[in-house]
């Protein structure tokens, strides 16, 4: 399927984006527990990200990325501070930003393609909305589309009517992926969602998510602790860390953009100063064997 | 020896024989003291033999109860005889108790499956639930009684009471234990907070549901048949209880493997289902 066809799914087109940054973090603070147990994890927060952009962001382990990325979902709501989603303070996970797990990103219960149309279904079709017959005729054409994504994904169409447990760890996220994309939102937040794969599934993943953003344009937010993944894939790189034996949580330490055209050299040089950033005490280089240079 | 390691596997013919062995070791010790005893004495009631248990249910199944009994009844068709009959009354009518019972569940499953997803739900529900899975639902019959009478709805309160809370709480951990990120890229899709919880979760518990409802099976006819035993005229306990006074043995015998094929055949059913529905699901 080519661009002009991702851009032609079927369900109705989002409402025009307001001016300014598709996400707005604002001095955010998150902590858990009480007063003697108080657990710091984010600190002053600040970011802005535009629209169409590809932010990866690394950190080590426990350093607050996927918390962040809650925190943009509506999952959780910052202790301080406030997150903006197309300008919006958003109080709940809604369909405006599209959500690809490390785990569990299908429903087991529902075969590939039910999996992929239960958005536009629940969306347009509604509870008892299947017994009538126009949208009887509108869910096969969502069936259509969804078909359209899975050849997309590289995956077969004798795969849809498979459940989740029969699909390989690879095929599964290529299907979380196109779950995802299929209510084309105009942000993707990726939570880890290769750090399961073996390393050749993983190039094979990360190929296809830069191509679905060209083709897409979606902002995408990409968690990982990978900064050879986060430095090849994404067009901003932002490490999360916090000081030694500091009782502060992880604030940004680096922000920086990733050129459009990289050679291998400034990849590495831009992958080191990841490194040195967000892993101060030394990144296992066993970790980034599977990122494709 | 192998036995006693655990790293053999028996083949399937080994299996067979060692999980029948218990079975036809039972019938073997039982009808060989029964025979010793009928030896000693041809008069005993306390172990029938095979003979007399067999004949004892050919009538239960065949004639009707001793009140219900009327002239010419040997010389109806036999599908009608069953019909009439003292074992085909019984199960209907604990059936029946049985049945209510059971759809007196899918409340309670509905009220666990609300308490795990909905915060204001839980909260309300959930100390009030533990507290009354804690009371010991025997210990209420006398309660039940004054309250409700000695008629069904006594009966069928005492399983509810009995059951109800075990499946609530079964419910309630089954909704808490799907992971959060399904109910998270539920929301991303569009889905509300009623479709979540009916088209997502509970769609995802049902067939560890019906397993649990399945697996409390015994826990509804225990307390079912503690109901029908003290005050029931009618049923297959009440016939258990009146049987004990004259010593019927021969008849006991087989109602008791009566219930227990007819649970084996409700728990089948329950599996069966449960894997038609459930395609998806594997058992742990």
């Amino acid at each position: 399927m080519a661009a002009n066809q991702i851009a032609a799914a079927n369900l109705a087109d989002p409402p025009p984006f307001p001016p300014g940054p598709m996400i707005r973090i604002q001095d955010v603070s998150v902590q858990y527990g009480s007063s003697g147990t108080l657990k710091k994890i984010l600190s002053g927060i600040n970011l802005d990200i535009r629209p169409g952009e590809f932010v990866a962001v690394v950190g080590q382990t426990g350093c607050g990325k996927s918390t962040l990325l809650r925190l943009v979902l509506a999952e959780e709501m910052p202790g301080s501070g406030q997150v903006l989603v197309e300008g919006v303070v958003r109080i709940q996970p809604d369909r405006h930003c599209g959500y690809v797990p490390q785990k569990y990103s299908l429903f087991p219960d529902r075969t590939v393609l039910e999996n992929i149309t239960f958005g536009p279904e629940v969306t347009e079709i509604g509870w008892l909305g299947g017994l009538l017959p126009s949208r009887r005729a509108r869910r096969r054409e969502f069936q259509a589309e969804a078909l359209g994504y899975l050849r997309r994904m590289g995956l077969r169409e004798s795969d849809a009517a498979k459940y989740p447990q029969q699909l390989s760890g690879g095929m599964q996220q290529r299907v979380a992926i196109a779950q995802a994309l299929i209510m084309r939102p105009r942000i993707l937040l990726m939570d880890e969602a290769f750090s399961a794969l073996d390393p050749g599934t993983r190039i094979g993943m990360q190929r296809l998510i830069k191509a679905l953003w060209r083709e897409t344009g979606s902002t995408i937010l990409f968690v990982t602790h990978n900064p050879r993944e986060a430095v090849i894939l994404a067009t901003r790189v932002i490490a999360l860390g916090r000081p030694e034996n500091s009782e502060e949580g992880a604030a940004v330490v680096l922000d920086i953009t990733v050129p459009d055209t990289i050679d291998e050299r400034m990849a590495d040089a831009l992958i080191r100063r990841v490194e040195e950033s967000a892993y101060p005490h030394g990144f296992r280089e066993g970790d980034a064997a599977s990122a494709e240079v | 020896m192998s036995v006693l390691r655990i790293h053999p596997q028996p083949g399937r013919g080994t299996v067979s024989a060692l999980s029948w062995f218990l079975f036809g070791a039972g019938a073997i010790a039982y009808f060989w003291v029964s025979g010793n005893r009928h030896r000693d004495n041809p008069d005993d009631r306390v172990m029938p033999t095979l003979s007399q248990m067999g004949q004892a249910f050919a009538n239960a199944a065949l004639k009707p109860a001793e009140d219900d009994e009327a002239a010419g009844a040997d010389r109806r068709p036999i599908s009608a005889r069953l019909v009439r009959s003292m074992l085909w009354q019984d199960t209907l009518a604990t059936g029946r108790r049985f049945l209510i019972s059971l759809g007196l569940l899918f409340p309670a499953v509905l009220l666990g499956l609300h308490m795990g997803m909905f915060p204001y739900a839980g909260a309300f529900f959930l100390r009030f639930v533990l507290f009354f899975d804690k009371i010991v639902a025997l210990s209420l019959l006398p309660i039940l009684f004054i309250a409700f009478g000695i008629d069904e709805l006594a009966k069928v309160m005492l399983i509810a009471i009995g059951v109800a809370p075990t499946i609530i709480l079964d419910a309630f951990n089954l909704t808490r234990g799907v992971p959060r990120e399904q109910i998270v890229k539920g929301f991303t899709l569009g889905a509300g907070d009623f479709s979540v919880t009916y088209r997502i979760v509970l769609k995802q518990i049902r067939p560890r549901v019906l397993n649990s409802i399945r697996l409390n099976l015994k826990a509804v006819m225990l307390f079912l048949f503690a109901g029908e035993m003290i005050a029931s005229t009618d049923g297959l306990a009440y016939r258990i209880a009146l049987l004990r006074r004259h010593m019927g043995m021969d008849t006991i015998i087989p109602y008791v493997l009566w219930v227990a094929l007819l649970l084996f055949l409700v728990d089948l059913s329950i599996r069966l289902l449960n894997r038609k529905l459930h395609p998806w699901f594997q058992e742990a």
